[in-house]
């Protein structure tokens, strides 16, 4: 019994993990987790014209 | 409706739009933070269908610089619905030289009068009602800084009432020819000697400009070529004594024994499981992660004294000590930023390039700000310093000191590659005002840190340390491989060509192989592989309430000597960054040539470093030197001739593009 709950724990987890880190990376974010990841994002980066020099 | 924030650096662009919309973008009390633009809707009580739009700080709508570029073309282009043009009240004069150009796009400009409290301070006084007449727009004192009576509700209430509303112009630029430079110049000082005039009559202050303050004073010391580089020293060394001797390691000695208890009950409950599941959970996840976690009170304390720092305007002084020195080796002054928010981390760092105009100095800064080691890294000097060095404090400053003499020894490098001559390059900042810093602020910086740091170890490094005991525990026929066979796991055959290269900087171990590899994906990850490969996650002794120190259970499982364990640490700090920094790289350089000269410059100087390292401490410590020495040299000899062959081919293209008589013939 032990084992299988400890069988959902892990599937769960990484689960979760896995797709936040998916979404994350589809947002642009280069540094997971990093509060001003959004700041360093390629899509806000280079939306001025004279930002991609 | 959109609302852009534009004003001069350091004027507190975006601590206001962070009150404005609960943002908590990065602010620090200097020129050059916010190098991106950041947009958000209001809070609710300011109107939360109006967006805010912060830009990174200009002096004027011409652009000097790439960030300077990003405001000026957003303004020009994107026509934001109202500016609010954020204006340091403590230096009226010279901000309001880009408020007459705002004032003359026809955009509705709110003019917030910021840092009013310092002039209140100062008794300098600013009739605001006058400003507003002659200016012929809103203008409201402000104090962004202050959570009551900080007059943004009034700045954003009248911004949003502009809605739709002109703006007429107090001062109009001439029809100049915008190509003579001479005309221009005329021009910029008819539009000075206009600005001067407003100040005369709304300002009167009695602490003058060219009076010496107290404040001067100190910056005399402080600044000061010499004096300025002990007190910067002995400042970075109370800082890293401050957060992985004594503070540091006291905290984290709780959080570590939680850590440990849990994992040890995991175990427990998973004795009568399958192995692999016990692996994963007990020394994969919580093992592996808790290792990494285990050294949060340490970036955590070093974070928080970094952002006191900051805040009280010390860090801005710093940029002025180390410019003469950044100078000398061809790169520019304002390369010292983001060598110091390279502490904090190699992503910001490499952004803040931008502040650089010269096209090479800005990609030699890219190249070289990841030296300086950032929070990622910390733990990884913190386990080494703690390890196997018992003053756990004067190896972490003396690995910020390698990282800053590599910077200047790789500009150099870079300088003669290139054929790079001399050119005298400027650097002009705005020391802000000292101030006493505010805890509050530092403990916010320090939590969102925190945040990240923990954000990163449950994903990232949760992830990495499963596949990680995966590829250690299954060989290529997917059984599970059994005790004395390690060398046959997948990790391991993946991992030994790689430590066989290692072997001339001492540790040919395909375990510190496999842990340097998972680096590359994020540097905490050095700490989480050599938990699960080594099976170690106590690095913190619990009983003697600091880091594991001397020849304990840490050092002798890893089979490292301390000049061994010190090469190691210097190849994992000075080979190249995260793959996500080495991606804002990319980006930053705009050029593939470069790129992989910056990949191939940083895996040359970890190497050469450790190897050096290596050998000549083992020449001093045993009299001989270390192992494989000849076949190291022939390494070094080999990425010696690569740099050789770049630059002779640098020069040629050089030549040949701007080699007259040849191109006359070829036409």
């Amino acid at each position: 019994m032990k084992t299988v709950i400890a069988l959902i724990i892990l599937v769960a987890i990484l689960s979760v993990v896995i797709s936040y880190l998916v979404r994350e990376k589809r947002k642009g974010v280069q540094c997971v987790g990093c509060p001003h990841a959004a700041q360093c994002a390629k899509k806000s980066c280079c939306s001025g014209s004279s930002c991609c020099h | 409706m959109r609302i852009a924030f534009a004003g001069n650096p350091n004027s507190g662009k975006t601590t206001m739009f962070n009150a404005l919309t609960g943002r908590n973008e990065k602010v620090g009390n200097w020129a050059g933070v916010t190098v991106g633009r950041n947009e958000g809707p209001f809070k609710a009580e300011y109107g939360a269908e109006n967006i805010a739009v912060d830009l990174p700080g200009a002096y004027s709508m011409s652009p000097f610089t790439p960030e300077e570029g990003i405001t000026s073309s957003y303004i020009r282009d994107e026509h934001p619905d109202a500016i609010i043009n954020i204006v340091d009240a403590t230096n009226l004069s010279r901000s309001l030289f880009f408020t007459t150009q705002l004032l003359e796009l026809g955009i509705p400009v709110v003019v917030a009068l910021n840092k009013s409290d310092i002039n209140d301070k100062e008794n300098t006084k600013i009739d605001a009602e006058k400003l507003s007449t002659k200016l012929g727009c809103p203008v409201i004192k402000t104090v962004s800084t202050d959570d009551k009576n900080n007059g943004l509700a009034d700045v954003a209430a009248a911004a949003i009432s502009l809605m739709g509303k002109g703006q007429k112009a107090p001062y109009l630029q001439a029809d100049i020819d915008l190509h003579d430079k001479a005309a221009v110049d005329a021009e910029d000082r008819k539009r000075y000697a206009f600005v001067n005039q407003i100040v005369k009559d709304v300002e009167s202050r009695e602490v003058k400009s060219s009076d010496t303050t107290v404040q001067d004073k100190i910056d005399n010391i402080v600044t000061n070529k010499f004096a300025g580089i002990i007190i910067f020293a002995a400042v970075m060394w109370a800082v890293f004594s401050i957060s992985q001797t004594y503070v540091g390691p006291w905290v984290a000695d709780y959080l570590v024994g939680w850590i440990e208890s849990f994992k040890e009950w995991v175990a427990g409950q998973l004795e009568n499981s399958p192995a692999i599941l016990s692996a994963l959970l007990a020394d994969g996840i919580v093992g592996g992660v808790g290792a990494v976690v285990g050294f949060l009170p340490l970036v955590m304390v070093m974070y928080f004294l970094i952002a006191l720092l900051e805040d009280c305007g010390y860090m801005a002084r710093a940029s002025v000590v180390l410019d003469p020195l950044f100078k000398r080796v061809g790169l520019s002054g304002k390369s010292v930023i983001p060598v110091v928010i390279g502490t904090g981390c190699g992503i910001p760092a490499i952004m803040a390039c931008r502040t650089i105009r010269d096209e090479r100095e800005r990609r030699a800064t890219a190249m070289l700000a990841t030296f300086i080691p950032c929070g990622a890294k910390m733990p990884v000097i913190a386990l080494f310093a703690g390890a196997f060095f018992a003053g756990a404090g004067w190896v972490t400053t003396l690995m910020y000191a390698m990282g800053l003499a590599l910077i200047l020894l790789g500009a150099l490098l870079v300088s003669a590659v290139t054929g790079h001559k001399f050119r005298r390059s400027f650097f002009i900042i705005d020391l802000p005002k000292y101030k006493w810093p505010s805890l509050k602020r530092a403990f916010w910086s320090m939590m969102e840190r925190a945040k990240a740091y923990i954000i990163k170890a449950s994903t990232i490094i949760l992830v990495c340390n499963c596949v990680v005991q995966i590829m250690q525990t299954f060989n290529w026929h997917f059984q599970v491989v059994e005790e004395g066979m390690e060398s046959t796991s997948i990790l391991a055959t993946i991992a030994s060509p790689f430590a066989v290269l290692m072997i001339p900087l001492g540790f040919g171990a395909w375990q510190l192989a496999a842990a340097a590899i998972t680096g590359f994906i994020a540097k905490e990850n050095v700490v989480g592989t050599i938990a699960v490969v080594f099976a170690i996650t106590n690095f913190i002794d619990v009983d003697e309430l600091a880091m594991t120190g001397g020849a304990n259970a840490v050092a002798a499982t890893m089979g490292l000597t301390s000049v061994t364990a010190l090469a190691y640490l210097a190849f994992n700090l000075f080979t190249p960054p995260c793959f996500a920094a080495i991606g804002a790289m990319r980006s930053e350089m705009n050029h593939r040539g470069w790129l992989w000269s910056a990949i191939g410059l940083q895996f040359s100087t970890g190497y050469t470093v450790a190897f050096l390292i290596y050998q000549f401490g083992t020449l001093f410590t045993e009299g001989h030197f270390g192992t494989a020495f000849i076949p190291g040299l022939i390494a070094e000899a080999a990425m010696v001739l690569a740099i050789v062959l770049i630059s002779k081919k640098i020069r040629a293209d050089f030549d040949k593009k701007y080699e007259l008589h040849n191109n006359v013939q070829a036409a």
